[in-house]
């Protein structure tokens, strides 16, 4: 076996069959030393050359919060010969509670040729019983989406952001959420990565009395990083849902959306150096309400300016943008998105 | 837990953003601001809001206290113990950023004219920071400052906010000392505030785990069935600690176990465990269901309460290995006191569902581990088949500290060919499932008070209801004639032997921690 400490190998080859056993002997080493937590079965899938090395490290760095059996697979749909490998390991952290060694168990599968098909009945044969089922889908959508494997996922996870074609993309995920058995909740880590900028503008507006500054809107400008303009536009798309504007006009650096008295709001979009959303600033006629990464990096600045009024700016955590914090946060979540879907349905058609 | 009656219309972008209602902008008076509680628990905790993003930006924080001292060396002295203090380390741009908005206004607590001065200085933090008009106070000092303090609050005004605006007050413990001094301080504060504006804090209530025994009962039908008289033998409340009276000699000499745990901690532990389910999840609807347990405890009359209730105090002893001196040797102690530092109780809830259900509860110091935990003992299974001869109860472990979890212990097969039953423990420990570090109770109440939810907060007739079954002990222990005695244990033992009999009288005994 190997150590059962934290490590980044894929850990002890096995026989598929012998999965089950082989785990028990794990536990059964450990002699009651460590702990074996999961509150959730986390699959995660790839194509990438490497995505078995590289998950495991995210595994490891995302069960230090979120105890969970990992089910990672390296997938490669266009070998001619099949091959099947698996690995099982183990993630330990000591527990801040009682200085116990938390231990998450972790299955890795490597997949090559026509065997890639068995996907559902390798995942489902290695389910931690009872527990909820997130996928996490690192690669583009394709038809067809597999109806067996969709019925047993609770949340699916994926970033929207490196889809190449948006609308078509999101058309495969709703048409096997809606034929899925089971109510499946969409998980977009680019979203995610919206949730603190989200939450810093919006607490401006926690007093009822600033609540008038909504009609007053007359621009927004977002400021993205290369390669997060989708990102910006999902941020638009959400605005543009919570205060029911409608989308008018695009242009490849300004929407245009109408609101409600057809008041018109232009959104400005800036590529910028830096963070995924840099700086978000909301104009009223009166008011700008400014959303931005301080010199530090990971905190976020929030002001508004008026005449007469001393600016007094705050500093808010303003999270991280690699996959290990993106799915923490993601991971501490429940519920349904609505509100990620009425963004989307606000912009599909921008982006 | 749900938005309370004057919480404002909702923000749209704030929608799935957060379950939990939003604190508003306030300015935050804290009287009493060089104290202990400030330095250890309220700043830390606002500064742990802010860190994490929770607190709403345009929050200012106003010490009020005696002493001398400018904005800048009560901001110093602020952070030192933030540093020492806080559940996460403390981030010098963060704290930079946090500390704009604390200031220091020197009073007297009973010189009118401070508070007038107050209360121009928060309407120019008001203009200032966009705090709103929204003011929360609160009362760290000692609770004879309550009257003067609350006197000349409303003398400025500063208990009633403009329209849209709220102004609130936060009571720290002991909510008096009987019956009569707490209607007498519900009086003092009712006349400043309304019962709306107040809110009793104790902090027991703002542990995860006292909040997680609701959802507990209330989430999951397993326990629904079972949690009444017809399954349900007996209850267990504990509250241990290691700890001797340390710097509050002072203090608990006047006071004793009985009112500084039971008559708050624990009963209020005992109303989440005991209560209805509630017809939602407001604030009163919850008190309402709360207060009935109170109201429901059989009260012991004079002559019942050495049957019914062990007091102790600690001789000295050793804890962990290391001797510890006895109560009395202990500094500022009168060398022959009597307050105790141990109490036992065998209490009966007179309701439908709890009849005949004794309720245990032991609190202590000096005792051998620290350990706050309930324990739902189930009946025995009937003595046939597998449990002729077995002694062993089902019972569930709600712990609330350290450790916060669950267990529930059960009988099992021991393998091999025999027919050999073992009780087995499954356990839920949170550290073990959730990596996140709970808040602070601290830091949970107080982001309830900005937002208007009082439910876990103590009201008046929780209170008063409380103390009515407390004071017949007391009267019993301090009457001149037929006191039950005050028994002795040495440190580092369970109680006295007497708490032992308490239990044994009825066949049972107390779980082992």
């Amino acid at each position: 076996m190997p150590p059962i400490t934290e490590t980044y190998s894929l850990g002890l080859p096995v026989e598929i069959g012998e999965i089950d056993q082989e785990l028990k002997k794990l536990w059964e080493k450990s002699e009651g030393a460590m702990t074996r937590a999961s509150l959730v079965n986390l699959a995660v899938y790839s194509e990438e050359l490497g995505s078995l090395e590289k998950n495991t490290q995210l595994i490891a760095k995302i069960t230090e919060n979120h105890a969970c059996r990992a089910i990672v697979i390296g997938a490669d749909c266009r070998a001619k010969e099949n091959r099947l490998e698996a690995w099982i390991s183990a993630h330990c952290h000591v527990s801040r509670a009682d200085s116990k060694q938390v231990c998450s168990e972790q299955i890795s599968f490597l997949l090559q040729g026509p065997c890639t098909t068995l996907l559902p009945s390798i995942v489902f044969s290695h389910l931690d019983s009872d527990l909820p089922f997130y996928l996490w889908w690192q690669e583009e959508f394709s038809e067809p989406m597999d109806p067996q494997l969709w019925a047993w996922v609770d949340r699916v996870i994926y970033d929207s952001r490196t889809w190449k074609d948006f609308r078509a993309q999101l058309h495969l995920v709703e048409t096997a959420q809606q034929e899925a058995r089971q109510r499946i909740v969409l998980c977009d880590l680019n979203w995610t990565r919206l949730d603190k900028v989200r939450f810093a503008l919006a607490q401006f507006f926690d007093h009822p009395a600033s609540h008038h500054h909504f009609s007053k809107i007359k621009k927004v400008r977002i400021d993205f990083a290369s390669g997060y303009r989708s990102t910006a536009i999902l941020f638009a798309g959400w605005l543009a849902a919570q205060l029911n504007w409608r989308a008018d006009k695009t242009t490849a650096h300004e929407l245009q959306f109408i609101g409600p008295a057809d008041r018109k709001i232009d959104i400005e979009l800036r590529e910028r150096p830096g963070e995924p959303v840099r700086e978000i600033a909301l104009e009223t006629s009166e008011m700008e309400f400014l959303v931005t990464h301080a010199e530090c990096g990971d905190l976020l600045e929030v002001s508004r300016r008026k005449t007469g009024e001393k600016h007094v700016p705050q500093l808010m955590p303003a999270g991280k943008n690699d996959p290990v914090s993106l799915m923490s946060e993601e991971l501490m979540r429940g519920g349904p998105h609505h509100v990620y879907l009425h963004a989307v349905n606000c912009i599909r058609d921008l982006l | 837990m749900n938005r309370a009656a004057d919480q404002p219309e909702p923000n749209p972008l704030r929608e799935g953003l957060s379950a939990r209602a939003v604190p508003q902008p306030c300015s935050i008076v804290i009287f009493g601001a060089t104290g202990d509680l400030t330095n250890r628990k309220l700043i830390p905790a606002l500064y742990n809001l802010a860190a994490d993003g929770d607190l709403p930006p345009a929050v200012a924080i106003v010490g009020f206290a005696r002493r001398e001292k400018s904005d800048e060396q009560f901001r110093a002295e602020l952070e030192k113990a933030t540093r020492k203090f806080s559940r996460q380390p403390v981030r010098d741009e963060m704290w930079k950023t946090f500390a704009q908005a604390i200031s220091y206004h020197q009073s007297e607590f009973e010189d009118e004219s401070g508070y007038k001065k107050l209360a121009k200085r928060l309407d120019r933090i008001d203009k200032e920071h966009g705090t709103r008009g929204n003011r929360l106070f609160y009362f760290a000092a000692a609770p004879d400052q309550f009257e003067p303090i609350l006197k000349h609050l409303k003398a400025a005004g500063l208990n009633e906010a403009c329209k849209g605006s709220w102004a609130r007050v936060i009571v720290e413990k002991p909510f008096g000392s009987d019956l009569g001094s707490a209607r007498e301080l519900n009086r003092i504060v009712r006349n400043s505030f309304t019962e709306e504006q107040t809110y009793r804090i104790d902090h027991f209530l703002g542990k995860e785990t006292a909040q997680n025994i609701l959802v507990l009962r209330f989430a999951n039908a397993i326990f629904a069935p079972l949690w009444n008289t017809h399954y349900v033998d007996q209850v267990q409340i504990t509250a241990a600690e290691t700890l001797g009276v340390e710097t509050r000699a002072g203090f608990y000499e006047r006071t004793g176990a009985l009112r500084d745990m039971v008559q708050n901690h624990l009963l209020q532990l005992l109303c989440l465990v005991a209560m209805e389910p509630p017809t939602d999840l407001s604030a009163d609807s919850i008190r309402d269901e709360k207060v009935k347990v109170v109201r429901s405890l059989r009260r012991l009359p004079r002559s019942e309460v050495a049957a019914n209730v062990v007091r102790g105090q600690y001789t000295e002893g050793a804890i962990h290995g290391d001797p510890v001196l006895g109560y009395r040797q202990e500094q500022n102690v009168n060398p022959g006191s009597q307050t105790e530092t141990f109490v036992a109780l065998r209490l009966f809830i007179d309701n439908w569902r709890w009849a005949d259900v004794p309720i245990y509860m032991r609190v202590g110091k000096r005792l051998p581990k620290s350990a706050t935990e309930i324990s739902i003992h189930f009946k025995k299974a009937p003595p046939v088949l597998f449990n002729k001869g077995l002694s062993d109860q089902n019972v569930l472990v709600i712990r609330i500290q350290p450790d916060e979890g669950i267990s529930l212990r059960i009988q099992a097969k021991v393998p091999g060919t025999s027919f050999r039953i073992e009780p087995v423990k499954m356990d839920f420990h949170y550290g073990t499932s959730f990596g996140k570090a709970s808040p602070e109770a601290y830091e949970r109440l107080l982001l309830d008070a900005m937002s208007g939810d009082a439910t876990l907060f103590a009201r008046r007739d929780e209170v008063e209801e409380a103390w009515a079954f407390i004071d017949p002990i007391e009267e019993a222990w301090h009457s001149k004639k037929d006191a039950p005695g005050l028994f002795f244990y040495a440190a580092g033992s369970w109680g006295p032997e007497d708490a032992d009999d308490l239990l044994a009288r009825d066949g049972r005994a107390w779980r082992r921690l």
